[in-house]
């Protein structure tokens, strides 16, 4: 039986949630702002750019559906956008391993500032070792990579997703760069 | 432990540097799935009750969705634009083509398009070439000749469904000729990614 609720509730639910037109133009904006550190921070778990793309998308279809659930008052847009990615990631992963499958690989998402065909090549053969290698480290390792380096966020900006302080994240970081330097090295 | 010990500086700096930058129509693409208010495609588990409910949900719209289907306006429902770059696909030796696709969510495909990516957008624009344009149905265009290849591209999303399950399959002849090409959905768990080793029906 489907909940009946009173004629002033209904009211006050109706202002609190913005009509489609306003979420969408919420979801464009936050693209516009965060779009780019959320491409890269999942790009930086992901092996390919059209899986980076295809999550980056996600994220904004599950930010525009769940639109109602973001609270403003519990924290920015933005870290309830990366906890959504997050999710999808999770979610990605989850699903990859199940079926085993190896995407396309490439870099053709990669900025560059090499001069010579050569140097790009070199350049592209050591970020996918990079990436390669941070494959191999535990996802916390992975996830404060992504946030410090991927989305160029500030230690208290990553801390304040990862529920850290600006110390602990810091420490964190350098303990999971250490090992990803061990893994370049193996 | 705050401060970056001196031997992490190096690795510091090479991560500092990597910088990826999607394509430059995928922002717009965004937009406009955003507009159309597309559903996500996944979002971790979903309790049995929802999942029954959804069934109950596809049973009923069903007959309706027939109905629709029969007069032609299923089409125009839920589509999807998903354009690809840049691949070898016509066995020129260069990654440089493309291939656009229309289809409904994980359902049959409508339209697809194999291009060269001649102005170097890494998508489908007016000034580049169209190599293959077919319908609904996978077909050989064109007289098959001697110097046939078979180019198949797997694992990603050309469906629009979500997971990179989708597999490419083109018949072409080097160095510019496109004969066929159609997707085919892999199968969960198989371990394979060729659609003939798995027998997967072309789209």
């Amino acid at each position: 039986m489907p909940l009946r609720l009173p004629a002033r509730e209904k009211a006050e639910i109706a202002q609190t949630v913005p009509p489609q037109d306003d979420r969408e133009a919420a979801c464009r904006a936050w693209y516009e702002a965060y779009g780019g550190q959320l491409y890269n921070y999942l790009r930086f778990h992901l092996s390919s750019p059209d899986l980076a793309e295809d999550l980056t998308a996600e994220v904004f279809l599950r930010a525009l559906k769940s639109f109602s659930r973001f609270d403003s008052a519990l924290g920015s847009p933005r870290a309830w956008l990366f906890r959504i990615a997050h999710n999808a990631l999770r979610d990605h992963q989850r699903q990859a391993r199940r079926r085993q499958l190896v995407p396309l690989g490439g870099m053709r998402d990669l900025e560059y500032q090499a001069p010579s065909p050569e140097e790009r090549l070199l350049w592209e053969e050591e970020v996918a070792g990079l990436l390669a290698a941070m494959a191999e480290l535990s996802s916390g390792d992975r996830e404060v990579i992504g946030l410090c380096y991927g989305s160029e966020l500030s230690m208290t900006e990553a801390g304040e997703i990862l529920g850290l302080s600006a110390a602990a994240t810091r420490t964190r970081l350098w303990r999971a760069l250490a090992r990803l330097r061990t893994a370049l090295v193996r | 432990m705050t401060e970056r010990p001196d031997g992490l500086r190096g690795i510091d700096q090479k991560l500092r540097s990597v910088r990826f930058v999607p394509r430059a129509s995928f922002g717009p693409e965004l937009r406009g799935r955003l507009r159309r208010g597309e559903q996500p495609s996944g979002g971790g588990h979903r309790s049995l009750g929802r999942q029954l409910a959804t069934a109950a949900v596809v049973v009923l719209t069903a007959g309706g969705a027939l109905a629709l289907a029969s007069f032609g306006t299923l089409a125009h429902i839920g589509a999807v634009t998903v354009d690809r770059c840049c691949y070898d696909l016509d066995g020129g030796g260069d990654a440089d083509d493309g291939v656009l696709i229309l289809t409904k969510r994980d359902d049959r495909l409508h339209r697809l398009r194999v291009y060269e990516d001649l102005d170097g957008s890494r998508s489908f624009t007016h000034t580049d070439i169209v190599r293959l344009d077919r319908g609904a149905e996978p077909a050989v265009h064109g007289l098959a000749s001697q110097g046939m290849v078979t180019i198949e591209r797997c694992c990603l999303d050309f469906d629009g469904g979500g997971p990179a399950d989708d597999g490419l399959l083109v018949i072409g002849v080097p160095p510019d000729r496109v004969l066929m090409a159609a997707i085919y959905e892999t199968g969960p768990g198989t371990g394979s990614r060729s659609s003939r080793a798995a027998g997967w029906p072309l789209r």
